[in-house]
């Protein structure tokens, strides 16, 4: 009996499609596998592409802006010049005060002010900062840094 | 049979095993071959490039915030070789916007090499006129109209000048080539430059990163005063007008910190069209005559010998002296302005009536070494380090040089034989108006950068008299002007001041019809808040300072006084207790 169910297995074991279907089963396993590997490749390289086109796109507006912020300031100056509000003034029936139409009012106490410029709203945080490689690096990178380094302590 | 096939097929495994291994064995050879590392380097060479970023050349303000120079966007006009398709109709547009000859962009664009991929057509493009140009490239690019395909425009910034001419002489002037030129923008070139950063731009996105920051240029601010400098300018280009002169300067200034308020000269320029640079000025010391140019003062410099003698105790101001008329000084005898004699004089009456003869007879007291030790701490002869490029030392001759005379010291003594700027007259006369401390002028009242305001403190350039000297003289110029009924005073306004009308030297000799004009002058006398300096060249209306200098002083003066809100005595007594 042990020996008719020794003989069964051993012909199960070595039936042709047995062996076909294994091999065939470790070969999918393997391009499902690949698949996957590729596809998260893929995906995470057309984010950092589009990242990357976002960045040079910004970095293209923010010039952009800058320009326009230094042209308006330009175009402000022009038009409350010296010479331009001047005009103005005349336009607008005023003349210069002269000396014996002032009036000067004492206030004890008071001081005039001292020149002061309101600095713009600058961004004075550190520009540059350090960013995970992991952030960075395509899972190629990480693979061969992998491999030269090892794993991270 | 069977075992045929196998040997048969162990040998063509076996062949394709070799096969394989060499192929494997060669990419290994060509990956590390030294030509592998030449291929390698050239496909790095084009996988990005070097770019450099300029940042935005700082701006410069005037004390109020008034913007005196900034940036505005202009572009360069290029057309794209390999898609334009019509040269001659896009030779004849552009020509007729851009204002350059049909025939030269025709040639640009039809006979450049082969090679040539982009042809810049005009640089520094203004605004108004790209946008033309872009709202008919657009309407033809709608309609399928290819005259116009391959037009490029590429924007950058240029320097701005708002206010034209208004303090031209100070501010200087940027070229296209980013560098300054005279004034402010020579002088602090680096700072408001800032610095370019270069950086590896990959052309690949993947690898696309952020770019630092490129830190924008410093931006100045200045201690002048725009509406003051406006107003002065005017006035100098009225006195000119009035009087017959050529050229003249005016200066104001804060004789308590030695802040700049105001420096109009003549010529000015539109710094927007700094081409025009060769047609006003013969050379550079041209451009600001109040630190390029040195000439004799005249009598201005009587009070810097009054001041030395008063302070070396030569003198008091009861001291009498009777003017003859002449005084024989190392063998050569000098006379007064209108070769008169004057009987006695106390030294406020030598001040009030411009007595060369007093003056020289005070500095022969002095002897040399303690007159010529004065000048040199007034600083004569030296410049007064203010910050604006361009400034002229002028020239102090004392014993020992090849060509010092005697009489020199009586000449120097009344401002003949000496060469000074503007500004150092009035540098040295801020210690008497300052309580003998004398104020080094400075034109950059502070510095923005990275969203910090770091403001220059004022420096002074020594105390060259004591603060007794200084006020005792201080009350002599004051009682000399009041006392003569000078045309310098301003109603309500106790001033103090010197006018100056000296002879011009020339290779012959003094000019027998010329005379430069002069005054400084300083007020309120109990508080002084401001100076003025004024020198007009040649006048020929007049060849003395009191027909010509001194009204022009008080105008300033009076305008001075409201641009500052500074109130007449009368209030100021009410305010601060005497």
């Amino acid at each position: 009996m042990q020996g008719q169910v020794s003989q069964v297995i051993h012909a199960h074991r070595q039936a042709p499609w047995r062996v076909q279907r294994q091999l065939i089963g470790a070969f999918l396993l393997v391009v499902i596998g690949a698949a996957m590997v590729a596809a998260l490749y893929l995906d995470v390289t057309a984010r950092t592409a589009v990242a990357g086109r976002e960045i040079q796109e910004m970095r293209a507006q923010i010039s952009t802006v800058q320009r326009e912020n230094a042209d308006l300031e330009t175009r402000l100056a022009d038009l409350t010049s010296s010479a331009a509000m001047q005009r103005r003034a005349l336009e607008a029936g005023y003349r210069p005060v002269q000396p014996g139409e002032l009036d000067y009012v004492a206030v004890p106490g008071f001081a005039l002010p001292e020149p002061a410029i309101l600095l713009a709203a600058e961004d004075t945080a550190p520009h540059t900062q350090m960013r995970p490689a992991e952030y960075t690096q395509s899972l190629l990178e990480w693979f061969d840094e992998r491999i030269k380094f090892g794993a991270p302590r | 049979m069977r075992q045929q096939y196998a040997i048969r097929s162990l040998i063509i495994a076996a062949g394709l095993v070799v096969a394989g291994l060499a192929v494997i064995v060669q990419m290994i050879r060509i990956q590390t071959s030294e030509q592998a590392m030449v291929f390698l380097s050239q496909g790095d060479r084009y996988s990005g490039e070097f770019q450099m970023f300029y940042p935005e050349r700082g701006e410069i303000y005037d004390r109020s915030g008034h913007l005196l120079a900034g940036n505005r966007t202009v572009y360069e006009v290029g057309v794209s070789l390999s898609e334009m398709e019509t040269p001659d109709s896009m030779a004849y547009i552009l020509s007729t916007h851009l204002g350059i000859p049909y025939e030269e962009i025709y040639k640009k664009l039809s006979e450049s090499p082969e090679t040539w991929e982009y042809v810049v057509i005009q640089d520094y493009v203004a605004m108004e006129t790209v946008d033309a140009l872009k709202g008919l490239a657009q309407q033809l690019d709608d309609a399928d109209d290819p005259r116009l395909s391959g037009l490029a425009f590429k924007p950058h910034l240029q320097r701005s000048y708002p206010e034209s001419s208004l303090a031209s002489n100070v501010l200087g002037f940027v070229t296209r080539d980013g560098r300054g030129y005279f004034g402010i923008e020579e002088k602090y070139n680096d700072l408001l430059a800032g610095n370019p950063v270069q950086i590896w731009v990959p052309r690949d996105p993947n690898k696309a990163s952020e770019i630092p920051k490129v830190p924008n240029g410093t931006t100045l601010v200045l201690t002048l005063n725009r509406d003051l400098q406006a107003k002065v300018e005017s006035l100098l280009d009225e006195a000119l007008s009035d009087y017959g002169s050529p050229n003249g300067t005016i200066v104001v200034m804060d004789p308590r910190n030695g802040e700049i308020l105001a420096m109009a000269a003549t010529p000015r320029m539109d710094l927007n069209n700094y081409g025009n640079y060769f047609s006003l000025y013969d050379d550079g010391s041209q451009y600001n005559r109040s630190i390029g140019m040195s000439y004799e003062p005249g009598s201005v410099l009587k009070i810097l010998t009054m001041a030395a003698a008063l302070d070396a105790g030569t003198v008091r101001p009861d001291t009498s002296f009777i003017d003859t008329g002449m005084i024989e000084v190392g063998g050569i005898t000098i006379q007064n302005w209108n070769r008169d004699s004057w009987g006695q004089q106390d030294m406020v009456g030598c001040l009030q009536h411009s007595l060369n003869v007093c003056l020289a007879w005070i500095s022969s007291q002095m002897g040399t070494q303690a007159f010529y030790g004065y000048m040199e701490r007034f600083g004569i002869g030296h410049s007064t380090g203010i910050d604006l490029s361009g400034e002229a030392t002028g020239r102090l001759k004392v014993p020992g040089d090849g060509d010092w005379y005697p009489v020199d010291l009586g000449t120097n003594a009344f401002g003949q034989g000496v060469a000074v700027t503007p500004l150092q007259m009035l540098m040295a006369a801020s210690a008497i108006a300052n309580d003998g401390k004398m104020a080094t002028p400075h034109v950059l009242y502070s510095m923005l950068r990275d969203g910090h305001q770091y403001n220059v403190p004022s420096q002074y350039a020594g105390s060259p008299i004591s603060a007794e000297t200084a006020n005792t003289l201080n009350e002599m110029l004051a009682v000399s002007l009041e006392q003569e009924s000078s045309q310098a005073l301003v109603p309500g306004y106790r001033l103090a001041g010197k006018t100056g009308t000296a002879q011009i030297p020339t290779d012959y000799g003094y000019d027998a019809f010329h005379t430069n004009v002069s005054f400084v002058g300083w007020g309120p006398v109990d508080d002084p808040q401001f100076m003025v300096y004024i020198w007009l060249e040649s006048p020929s209306t007049s060849i003395w300072a009191s027909e010509t200098a001194s009204p022009v002083f008080s105008k300033v003066a009076e305008q001075t006084v409201i641009l500052l809100n500074i109130p007449p005595d009368v209030v100021r007594s009410q305010v601060v207790p005497k």
